[in-house]
């Protein structure tokens, strides 16, 4: 297995707050890792150190044949990266857009996302006449609509009811499936992780070092049936055992 | 709510009739609201101060217009750069503070006793109101959705003319409907002081001197009108192109 981003010897401090001191990580090509740990264990700095938004004091990492045109990043605040005097289709083509991609073009990618996420947009009205689910599907068909060979979701799913978050979880991996970006989700949540990743890698507390990285062998589409299985409940113990011994629990 | 929008100024109309019905103020200073309205009817349905209405008007759209029309992209441009705003913030701030009437005998002397004169105050004053007003919406933009635009790829241009231009527009109209009403104001103000035929504010002085004291009361009521409307046109303005606000 090729590895997408590696991560040597990171260092982060805010305000004498160190966040990584000697952090190393690799993550592989292809899969869905997701990263959980303790409150402050620094998962979204890690984001967004690796997207360029927050620099590193020391250290350096390297994302395989890294094109902003082929990266996306799905924020927690997604409400607030929405654009509300852009109607939702609008909002969904501004990356193509700064690709300088046709009119047709775009139409015919949100057209194929659409019918994969089986949603039902009014695609002439504006972002804040959605529910809060549903700008959050807009915010992921915005990211998703450039093809993106990597993928960063922080808490993708926090604002979401069980419901929709099950279902939410469902469209994600049937993209996976299709396109086989490398997905690296953040998320505060043990079941979400444990669901959606091949990779489980566990943050200790500040100053951060991974813990372990565990392995879900599932195979996907990992259905709700998934969840009550014998082997997703092995998979969630042991990443609880070493959460349980960072947070000190 | 709407029903309460006319309870104020019917209760102040009461309480200028009951006034001047007691003659609590001479009746000659003081005119009871009938009379004065009635005036305004007469004056407009004549057609004696439609001309002075119109020349006022005009005057402020051009004031208007032209500090539109250099303010805009100044204020965009400063907001772009802060550091520009910063080095010429004391400037703006400085004059923006100086009373624009202050400054009628520079521009007397620029211009002379014309309407060029009378309309450059206005316009001067109007476009330091946009330019701080737009700068600041620059310059107070949401991070979020600049960091966003930014790791999609989008170069500073994109990211002015698609979100900066966009997130500085409710500001601007802030700025806009501020300067459109000093505009009138200083408008009105110059046509009482410098030389000209027409514009209400000249009807005002005018009737003042020759003691036509309802005129004068219908005049500035016509002003306020005017006033208040232009101000009803721009908000109307801001709800239609700016629904997003605030959302």
């Amino acid at each position: 297995m090729s590895t997408a981003i590696s991560v040597q010897n990171l260092k982060k401090s805010f305000n004498n707050t160190e966040v990584f001191r000697d952090f190393s990580v690799g993550v592989e090509q292809g899969k869905i890792t997701t990263i959980f740990g303790p409150n402050g264990s620094g998962k979204s700095t890690l984001l967004n150190i690796l997207s360029g938004i927050v620099a590193k004091d020391g250290g350096s990492f390297q994302i395989e044949n890294f094109d902003h045109f082929q990266f996306s990043y799905i924020f927690q605040n997604y409400r607030e990266s929405l654009l509300p005097w852009r109607t939702n289709f609008e909002n969904v083509a501004l990356p193509l857009e700064i690709q300088n991609k046709s009119k047709q073009g775009i139409q015919q990618r949100v057209e194929e996302l659409q019918k994969l996420f089986e949603f039902k947009f009014n695609w002439e009205g504006y972002p804040y006449e959605l529910s809060g689910g549903q700008q959050q599907i807009l915010a992921f068909i915005r990211a998703l609509v450039t093809n993106p060979k990597v993928l960063f979701i922080d808490e993708p799913f926090s604002a979401l009811d069980y419901e929709n978050n099950l279902r939410l979880r469902e469209h994600l991996q049937k993209y996976f499936l299709a396109f086989k970006p490398t997905i690296l989700l953040v998320t505060h949540n043990i079941e979400e992780a444990v669901h959606l990743a091949q990779k489980i890698v566990v943050f200790s507390q500040r100053p951060t070092t991974v813990l372990e990285v565990i392995d879900n062998p599932l195979s996907y589409p990992r259905t709700v049936q998934s969840l009550k299985v014998e082997q997703f409940h092995q998979v969630k113990d042991k990443v609880l055992s070493v959460f349980q011994k960072a947070a000190n629990l | 709510m709407r029903k309460y929008t006319f309870i104020g100024p019917i209760l102040l109309i009461l309480i200028w009739a009951v006034a001047a019905k007691l003659q609590l103020v001479d009746k000659f200073f003081l005119p009871d609201p009938f009379t004065t309205i009635g005036k305004l009817v007469q004056l407009l349905g004549s057609g004696a101060i439609i001309g002075d209405l119109v020349s006022t008007l005009e005057r402020v759209i051009l004031a208007f217009i032209i500090a539109l029309v250099i303010g805009l992209p100044l204020g965009l441009l400063l907001g772009r750069t802060e550091k520009i705003y910063r080095s010429v913030e004391f400037i703006i701030d400085f004059f923006r503070s100086t009373p624009a009437t202050a400054l009628f005998p520079l521009f007397l002397l620029v211009f002379g006793i014309t309407d060029k004169s009378k309309i450059a105050v206005a316009a001067f004053a109007s476009m330091l109101i946009i330019i701080f007003n737009t700068a600041y919406g620059v310059m107070h933009a949401k991070k979020s959705r600049v960091l966003a635009a930014q790791i999609m790829g989008a170069t500073k241009a994109q990211i002015f003319r698609w979100i900066l231009f966009w997130e500085s527009l409710p500001q601007t109209f802030i700025g806009l409907r501020s300067a459109i009403s000093l505009s009138l104001v200083i408008i009105v103000v110059t046509e009482m002081f410098i030389g000209t035929t027409s514009g209400l504010g000249r009807k005002i002085i005018v009737s003042q001197i020759t003691y036509e004291i309802p005129t004068m009361y219908a005049t500035i009521l016509l002003a306020g009108i005017v006033g208040y409307l232009l101000n009803l046109l721009f908000l109307a303005a801001e709800k239609r192109f700016l629904h997003w606000s605030g959302k």
